[in-house]
């Protein structure tokens, strides 16, 4: 019991502490690519501190209570991501789990956003999760193959097996993982699928009536997301960690790789966004089911 | 050059019984009494100038009168053509050209707002960029600008008047 | 205007003067100043300033230039609508005395009539180092405790208010397409 709680605690330090350092480390990362100095790599701690610090105004109570439901159950869903040696729940983390977890976040940021009454944070919600009917599909077959080949769906059993088996499933399965990491980019928000926080269109889309200390628990629940898709994504096909420094590097290596992708793509439209992840994604990750189910052994 | 000429023979023809000047090659302006000015307008669109540039004023005060000028662009010969009518300074009123071009609406009640000229039939001429106006129309020559932004907007005291003592200095 | 901080405000004011995010109200023709100094060559980012879209989350409004009554009342508006601490920069010599529209009928002449200003730029156009300057200089007064412009706005409310009203009529915002 203690145990649970000391690594609960532990594991919610670390991805606070690391995934904000890794962001304010990205803004340096793009600065760097279009040859300027960037803001120091603790920058966004400052701008999350700074919202805390401010006077907010608030809209009702469906407005706090969605911010306060996307935080908490961005927080708990954390909880099941194993990161290495550090495992809260034994036999609990199931891959559905999270992913049904994950909506809570995205729902409750869609509940306050319709409460604050602007028509700004309904378009930018509607795109959102439209979106969201675009990365899923291709993400969601690729992982029926995965676990087809494990017979399993359990995240630590996933990890365990990677690593005694020898090889990644990124090796194994390369198609897989490639549609993945696409559906990964999505998720994140990050361009060219940023079209539901569009700054310059639509006044930051679902973040526009935010202010203080909402902005401040927003940008939390940010950080807190983005730990969880990685650490999906580096546990499901790159054979999570045996401790926590190989599942840090390893969360470092893609977060590297989306950031450089990202800093050099102009953004897709919606209907865009979703036609291309119907189309090229769709295909390779059937292809890679049918290669997965008739073709390989086990 | 055929085509031109042909085009400058179509566009004489219309406005040859007019008082005209051709000011450039594509460029023609003539003046006109105010009661004849719908049917020249509507005979100038029919003839192609469909597009109503702009309606802008012109204050003469030293005839004492005010100036409405109407510009109108062909966009099949390219040719553009200023029609200007002539009213009276004091109680100005003017035929309004809606029922030729509805979009003369707002360029009428620009023309409004600025000179004071009142435009018979239009139902909209209410301020169009002004707010809180209290003076007489500013682009009339006998607006002073300084006094009313003296009175109205206050200005920042200097403990020198650098104005003044920078023209002394000039002279 | 005390200049003795508790340390929780002293904190505080660190950290708001290293992450000063601006709403780019581009009244004037001042503006046009703004792009070279965002990008790579003057960069902005480096002290943490950023854009923002909405006055919700924005901590400074850049007001670039002259203002007349019709401009001046939306911008009244989007400063009320801002959050607690604020703060204005004015830029250009328009915002100062004037500047060359000093005496033209529609724009006004003194900015902190109508808004508590905590910084001036004097220029027409500042040029981009002279807005690095100017920027900084706003970051050591918030380290100080010394820009404290909102506070002055709550505190003489009557007498900005009484200012807006001669020049504007009131302060409403009439919607011409719903009325």
């Amino acid at each position: 019991m203690i145990i649970t709680i000391l690594s609960a605690i532990t594991l919610l330090v670390v991805a606070f502490c690391y995934t904000v350092t890794l962001e304010g480390l990205a803004r340096k990362i793009e600065a760097r690519i279009q040859r300027r100095y960037g803001p120091p790599f603790w920058q966004n701690f400052i701008d999350i501190f700074k919202g805390l610090t401010k006077h907010s105004i608030s809209h009702g109570f469906i407005f706090d209570f969605g911010v306060l439901m996307a935080l908490g159950g961005t927080i708990a869903t954390v909880l099941f991501i194993p990161a290495g040696s550090i495992v809260v729940f034994p036999g609990l983390d199931n891959v559905f789990v999270v992913i049904y977890l994950l909506a809570i976040g995205l729902l409750g940021m869609a509940m306050s956003a319709v409460g604050s009454g602007n028509p700004n944070a309904s378009i930018g919600i509607g795109r959102a999760l439209t979106q969201m009917l675009g990365y899923e599909l291709p993400f969601m077959i690729v992982l029926l193959g995965v676990f087809f080949h494990y017979r399993t769906s359990s995240l630590s059993e996933l990890v365990e097996l990677q690593i005694s088996g020898g090889s990644y499933n990124a090796w194994i399965m390369p198609i897989g993982a490639i549609v993945a990491f696409i559906s990964l980019m999505g998720m994140l928000g990050k361009k060219p699928f940023d079209t539901f926080i569009a700054p310059a269109e639509i006044a930051s889309g679902p973040l526009v009536e935010y202010s203080g200390k909402y902005l401040g628990m927003l940008l939390i629940q940010h950080a807190f997301a983005t730990f969880i898709e990685i650490g999906l994504f580096v546990n499901l096909f790159l054979g999570g960690g045996r401790t926590l420094w190989e599942f840090l590097l390893k969360f470092f290596l893609v977060y590297f790789l989306a950031v450089i992708i990202s800093s050099i793509m102009p953004r897709f439209r919606v209907e865009q966004a979703v036609k291309f992840y119907w189309k090229w994604p769709l295909i390779l990750s059937f292809a890679q089911v049918v290669i997965v189910v008739f073709a390989m052994g086990r | 050059m055929n085509s031109t000429n042909d085009m400058l023979d179509g566009i004489m023809s219309v406005i040859g019984q007019f008082d005209f000047s051709q000011v450039k090659e594509r460029l023609f302006s003539l003046t006109i009494e105010k009661s004849r000015l719908i049917s020249l307008l509507e005979l100038l669109r029919q003839s192609g100038f469909s597009h109503l540039s702009l309606i802008t004023g012109i204050d003469r005060i030293a005839e004492e009168k005010f100036e409405v000028a109407y510009t109108l662009f062909s966009w099949q010969s390219g040719v553009t053509v200023m029609t200007s009518v002539f009213t009276d300074r004091i109680d100005p009123v003017l035929p309004t050209i809606m029922e030729v071009w509805p979009v003369a609406r707002f360029y009428e009640r620009d023309v409004h707002e600025f000179f004071g000229i009142v435009f018979d039939g239009n139902p909209d001429l209410r301020p169009l960029i002004l707010e809180n106006w209290d003076g007489i129309p500013p682009m009339r020559k006998d607006f002073d600008s300084l006094k009313y932004s003296k009175e109205h907007f206050p200005d920042r005291e200097y403990r020198a008047d650098f104005l003044a003592e920078g023209s002394d200095g000039d002279e | 205007m005390s200049n003795e901080q508790t340390a929780w405000e002293k904190v505080a004011n660190m950290l708001r003067s290293r992450s000063l995010w601006m709403l780019y109200y581009c009244t004037g023709c001042g503006a046009i100043e703004l792009p070279p100094t965002m990008t790579a060559r003057f960069d902005m980012e480096r002290f943490g300033i950023g854009p923002m879209a909405t006055p919700r989350q924005a901590d400074i409004l850049l007001v670039t230039g002259y203002l007349s009554t019709k401009t001046l009342r939306r911008v009244v508006y989007s400063y009320e609508q801002m959050q607690a601490p604020k703060y204005i920069v004015g830029f250009g010599s328009c915002t100062l005395n004037g500047g060359i529209y000093y005496d033209s009928y529609a724009t006004i002449n003194r900015l902190d009539l109508y808004i508590p200003v905590d910084l001036y730029l004097a220029g027409c156009m500042p040029r981009p180092e002279a807005i690095v300057t100017g920027f900084n200089e706003l970051m050591k007064k918030i380290d100080r405790g010394e820009a404290t412009g909102w506070k002055n706005y709550q505190e003489n409310h009557e007498w900005y208010r009484k200012n807006q009203i001669d020049a504007l009529g009131e302060v409403y915002v009439h919607d011409e397409f719903h009325e």
